[in-house]
């Protein structure tokens, strides 16, 4: 069974990563870009499906809550 | 009396803790990340460095290190416990403190010495040192201490923010930020005063190297 763990941002958080990477792709495109936020992407592979595992691995080690929500996606 | 010093794969900050140690005159041993027990230890140093290659996110890996379940136990009982730098991301991660350190907000790395006024707190770690300047360096890329505004005004409520960046006279606004932290807080401690978590490094100013150090380590042992 296939995950995929997207890790972001809560939307109260600056995000001064996406912010820098927004500035040089504005100068590049020479386009206005409205917001560009960093997060994280992570494939995780389990023998048999456990959402219940899936979703503790999500919120207590790839993820940390007070800045960031996590959204699990089965593949 | 004895410290322990945690050494976590890419610590680096271990030896200068060492040398503060004994500059003070205070015995002090290394206690490597797969240890399970502490017993016989008065205080707890989680040193600077980069643990795991900071991978995740700063600290995140170390936490579940076989020590920490044992500096967790210590915590509860009241032992002391200074977390410098990393070893500050490491208690945010691990719950024994609160918040999240973000990286900083210009993305650099900052190294360079600061002025922190010590403010009025629970932290036994800077008894009698209320209202006074001290001059420390700092050496982080992830140091931008961050909170919500309820929790913040939990740690003035509680008296738990410890050190703030300030100028040489102790006043304090956004210039002498060095990382975007919220409230320009650079320390902060736990509800029972115990555990202490930074990012300037005290050990770096120590005997030659400066006196403002000394003054937080010699609290290592208190009475």
């Amino acid at each position: 069974m296939k995950y995929v763990i997207v890790v972001k941002p809560k939307k109260t958080i600056l995000d001064p990563q996406g912010k820098a990477i927004k500035r040089v792709a504005e100068r590049y495109l020479q386009k206005g870009i409205k917001d560009i936020r960093v997060g994280k992407y992570f494939e995780v592979e389990l023998e048999h499906e456990d959402d219940e595992l899936i979703n503790r691995l999500a919120k207590n080690v790839l993820s940390n809550d007070v800045v960031e929500d996590f959204e699990v996606l089965k593949r | 009396m004895k410290v322990g010093i945690v050494q976590f794969l890419g610590t680096n900050c271990d030896y200068d803790c060492k040398y503060a140690c004994d500059v003070l005159g205070i015995k002090s041993e290394f206690l490597w990340y797969e240890r399970t027990d502490i017993n016989g230890f008065d205080a707890i140093i989680l040193p600077g460095g980069f643990s795991y290659g900071d991978y995740l996110r700063a600290g995140a890996l170390a936490k579940f290190s076989p020590i920490m379940e044992a500096v967790r136990d210590f915590a509860k009982k009241g032992g002391r416990i200074i977390g410098i730098c990393n070893g500050f991301q490491i208690l945010i991660e691990s719950g024994l403190l609160k918040g999240a350190l973000l990286k900083n907000k210009n993305l650099r790395f900052v190294h360079k010495e600061v002025y922190l006024r010590v403010e009025k707190s629970r932290c036994l770690f800077t008894k009698g040192l209320g209202n006074r300047v001290l001059k420390l360096p700092i050496a982080h890329a992830d140091g931008n201490y961050f909170c919500d505004d309820d929790y913040l005004k939990y740690l003035l409520d509680k008296e738990m923010v410890v050190l703030r960046y300030s100028d040489s006279n102790g006043n304090i606004d956004d210039k002498c930020n060095p990382n975007g932290s919220v409230y320009n807080i650079a320390g902060i401690c736990n509800e029972n005063g115990n555990v202490f978590g930074l990012m300037p490094h005290p050990e770096r100013s120590v005997g030659d190297l400066g006196k403002d150090g000394e003054l937080i380590f010699s609290n290592l042992i208190g009475g």
